[in-house]
């Protein structure tokens, strides 16, 4: 996302390139929103509050697009030195302490915006929206804590739960109570809203906005499905980028023309036999892991040595709606509750039916052979533990599951550069490609 | 038993120094034994079930040999090291585990823990993080599987009757607990720091009953010692969650502080909160460990300021600051924890604005750490002295 050209990577699509500019625009949506009488809510990516916030006008200020932004120009260490100053502990999600001492300065400067902020920096906000749902701690602890420098903000956090996948368990019959405990907790959010923005929910609006971010996860997710092409025309490193609007931008027409524009020319692509690598030999699943924000341009030293990523876990948070089987209902808040549950077990059966196998696992396996890869990279970032513990285990289940695969696994950080050491990072992933080349050499 | 009634602490040293041993010898009677880990796990389920609920420590003097072939070491390092004896066999009594949701270090190794020690029985409790009426309503349905599960286990219902009998037992358990803490108050205190890290650790490897008969023998004992004399030093307070060994407090009390108080999840984290009787027992349960217990894993956002709101989180703190009357507090917060670390600049100051110092540690869950830990330790002592 946002990467600015100082690494060497050149995107391979025109849709990947626009995204600095929608970054930006957002960003300056939530500096403009005072002028036009809206709302900035800090929010927080994957948090299922999208529609809501959008029927109320609520400008979202995303943190971790900020924080992103900072990484990727390489200037957060000014805000990390300043949260860690106050004692937030440099282990902590480097995303949530970016944005607080970016806060911090701010407070400082009685609500000026700190000179030199990145992209004209985020708007600050009149509410928090958090979400405690199981995706990590510091969707809740984060807004508590930026309330410490933001004592009047108002503070939203619901909570958005799933089922545990447990092999002897069947989830189907756990469903319903999750998805009317998340139903309840986005009428919360609701009532939170017409609270401090003074306006009544408008509950068609409400569903329009449910039909159109259900038509953007279909549109995203045909528009990815053509990346199966044999070269494929788009790979993980572009998709770091093209996540934005679905990420950031869910539920505006923005976001469904942006994946409907990189659909065609994905197909164009396909049409002139354009791939991402000049001479494509070897295709990777990016199986778990964000990336080093700050060192984008490792997805060019793959491409460079013909490894593509034509599929990947990370930033693909959704699932085509057909597949998800939902229950009819016309209550927006539940149809919302019933996709985001449905999203997280609908590999649950999968994963029951082969023995040892985890829903994580089975999703790679999936892209593995729908996607033709021959192996999986992981990036394992220090400061976060959502998405990056764990991912030994599901190296290991997939390996004893479904053969011996070549996997790597990377260590570094979504924002902290100190953790990055780019020539041991290129050594391994030439050895990742030797193995490559071996574990194909022997399968032919 | 009836060596707990004469000898309540070198029992309670035994059973540290030996952790699990009674626990061995239940299992060799025909008792389930089920593992837990934190201040979530609801024991009084566990023991409604008549199994016993055994919460799992770690060993600090243990360096990690194993354990980081399977879970990563951006996980907190207690659950690390906790993971590391169960895959060394030092709990190899275990039937199964119930695993609540108390942060992303344990949510996200569930899968690890499970398939890794591959125990027949395994319950993940997922506690939500928000304590509204919703929340409240969710908690009870998740205790209520949690019910099933351990009747599936054990071939027994379990009344609501049983429920309500083990409510009462286990009140009455943190009362004596709280009853012994009270001789924390006098100056000196009548029981040392170490002393009471031994009873704490000892009483989460026992059955609630045993867990009682020990710290009734432990307090009479020290009611009927003779009042330890010498220098009175400074009174301290230990903030964290689950530190489980004498190295740190050895640390304190070796520098000639008196730890005589904590907010630490195996101590009055524990045994503070009862579980109020409800018609339905399990709505009591739900609501002590929602909105009782003081965890940053649980959400706090009610006050109509932010002083208010802080009231409502490090309050108790405070309380126990005038009523222990200490001198200075001791946050020591495990690396990669972000529940707690997000949480230090907040209690920090609101600790420090009721007029008491504060020294603020993060550390791995280690031993070999101590040497650095006690010489802050020491200067933060004198600062305060
Ligand atoms: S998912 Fe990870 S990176 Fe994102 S906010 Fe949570 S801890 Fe931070
Ligand atoms: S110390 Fe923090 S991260 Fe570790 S188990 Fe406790 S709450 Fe979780």
């Amino acid at each position: 996302m946002a990467e600015e050209k100082k690494s060497s990577r050149s995107l391979a699509t025109k849709a990947a390139a626009s995204i600095p500019k929608i970054v930006r625009a957002n960003l300056a949506a939530t500096i403009k929103a005072k002028e036009e009488g809206k709302k900035v809510a800090y929010a927080y990516i994957m948090d299922s509050q999208d529609e809501i916030m959008r029927a109320f006008d609520i400008v979202p200020g995303w943190g971790e697009s900020f924080a992103g932004v900072c990484a990727a120009k390489r200037d957060a260490e000014k805000y990390l030195q300043k949260a860690e100053a106050e004692n937030f502990s440099r282990s902590l999600c480097t995303y949530a302490t970016c944005t607080i001492g970016f806060d911090m300065c701010r407070e400082e400067l009685g609500g000026q915006m700190p000179e030199g902020a990145p992209w004209g920096g985020m708007g600050k906000p009149d509410m928090i929206i958090g979400s405690a749902q199981q995706l990590c701690d510091p969707r809740f602890k984060w807004p508590q804590a930026t309330k410490h420098y933001y004592n009047d903000v108002p503070v939203f956090v619901g909570n958005a739960y799933y089922p545990q996948f447990n092999r002897n368990v069947n989830h189907h019959e756990e469903e319903p109570m999750y998805v009317k405990y998340m139903r309840d907790e986005l009428m919360e959010l609701v009532r939170f809203c017409e609270k401090h923005t003074g306006k009544k929910i408008d509950w068609d609006r409400l569903s329009e906005l449910v039909d159109l971010t259900e038509r953007t996860w279909d549109m995203f997710y045909d528009a990815y499905d053509l990346r199966k092409a044999i070269p494929t025309p788009m790979d993980t490193g572009d998709a770091m980028n093209t996540m934005v609007p679905v990420t950031f931008n869910l539920a505006t027409q923005e976001a469904y023309d942006f994946y409907k524009n990189l659909y065609d020319e994905l197909q164009e692509k396909i049409k002139n036999k354009q791939g991402v690598a000049k001479d494509e030999k070897y295709r990777i699943v990016w199986g778990a892991g964000l990336p080093s924000w700050f060192a984008l341009g490792d997805f060019q030293y793959f491409n460079d040595r013909g490894a593509v990523f034509p599929v990947e876990v990370t930033y693909r948070n959704l699932e085509k709606i057909e597949h998800l089987d939902l229950p009819q209902t016309n209550d927006p808040l539940e149809r919302i509750a019933w996709r985001w549950v449905r999203y997280y077990s609908h590999w649950f059966d999968a994963a029951r039916k082969r023995p040892g196998s985890t829903p994580k696992v089975e999703r790679v396996i999936e892209y593995l052979e729908d996607y033709k890869c021959d192996g999986v990279v992981y990036h394992s970032a220090f400061s976060c533990r959502s998405w990056h513990a764990g991912i030994i285990h599901q190296a290991q289940v997939l390996k004893k599951v479904y053969g011996d695969i070549p996997i790597l696994i990377m260590e570094g950080d979504i924002v902290d550069i100190s953790s990055y050491n780019e020539a041991e990072t290129h050594n391994r992933i030439d050895a990742f490609i030797e193995a490559l080349a071996a574990h194909k050499s022997k399968k032919n | 038993m009836t060596e707990q009634k004469t000898n309540g602490l070198a029992t309670a040293a035994k059973y540290y120094r030996d952790y699990g041993s009674r626990a061995r010898e239940l299992k060799a009677a025909g008792k389930k034994i089920i593992g837990y880990l934190s201040a979530l796990g609801p024991v009084e389920i566990m023991t409604a079930a008549g199994v016993v609920p055994f919460r799992l420590k770690g060993n600090a003097s243990e360096a990690i040999t194993q354990g980081d072939a399977y879970m990563e070491t951006i996980v907190c390092p207690v659950v690390r090291n906790i993971f590391e004896q169960a895959l060394r066999g030092n709990y190899e009594f275990l039937e199964g585990m119930v695993l609540p949701h108390q942060c992303d270090s344990i949510d996200r190794t569930d899968d690890v823990w499970a398939d890794t020690l591959n125990l027949p029985y395994w319950h993940y409790l997922n506690v939500p993080h928000v304590t509204d009426d919703p929340s409240i309503e969710f908690m009870k349905q998740i205790l209520r599987l949690l019910v099933a599960s351990l009747e599936k286990l054990t071939g027994k219902k379990i009344t609501d009757d049983d429920i309500a009998q083990a409510v009462k037992v286990h009140n009455e358990n943190r009362q004596l607990m709280r009853n012994l803490y009270e001789l924390r108050k006098s100056d000196p205190p009548l029981i040392s720091g170490a002393e009471m890290m031994q009873v704490l650790v000892a009483c989460m490897s026992l059955p609630v009953d045993e867990s009682s008969a020990l710290i009734k023998s432990v307090t009479e004992e020290v009611k009927a010692r003779p009042a330890p004399t010498g220098p009175k030093g400074p009174r301290v307070m230990i903030i964290g969650d689950q530190i489980d060994g004498l190295g740190l407090i050895e640390a304190i009390e070796g520098s000639g502080a008196k730890l005589v108080m904590d907010d630490l999840s195996l101590g009055s984290k524990m045994y503070w909160n009862d579980v109020d009787v409800t018609p339905d027992p399990i709505q009591g349960i739900a609501e002590r460990y929602l909105r009782k217990l003081k965890l940053p894993t649980t959400y706090v956002g009610d006050g109509d300021t932010y002083q208010e709101n802080l009231e409502a989180r490090f309050g108790h703190m405070t309380r126990y600051i005038k009523d222990f009357n200490v001198n200075g507090a001791i946050l020591f917060i495990y690396k990669y924890c972000d529940p707690y670390g997000f949480d230090v600049p907040p209690m920090k100051s609101f600790i420090e604005s009721s007029g008491t110092p504060v020294l603020y540690i993060e550390d791995e869950y280690s031993a070999a750490s101590l040497a650095r830990v006690k010489t802050r330790v020491e200067a933060f002592l004198e600062m305060i002295a």
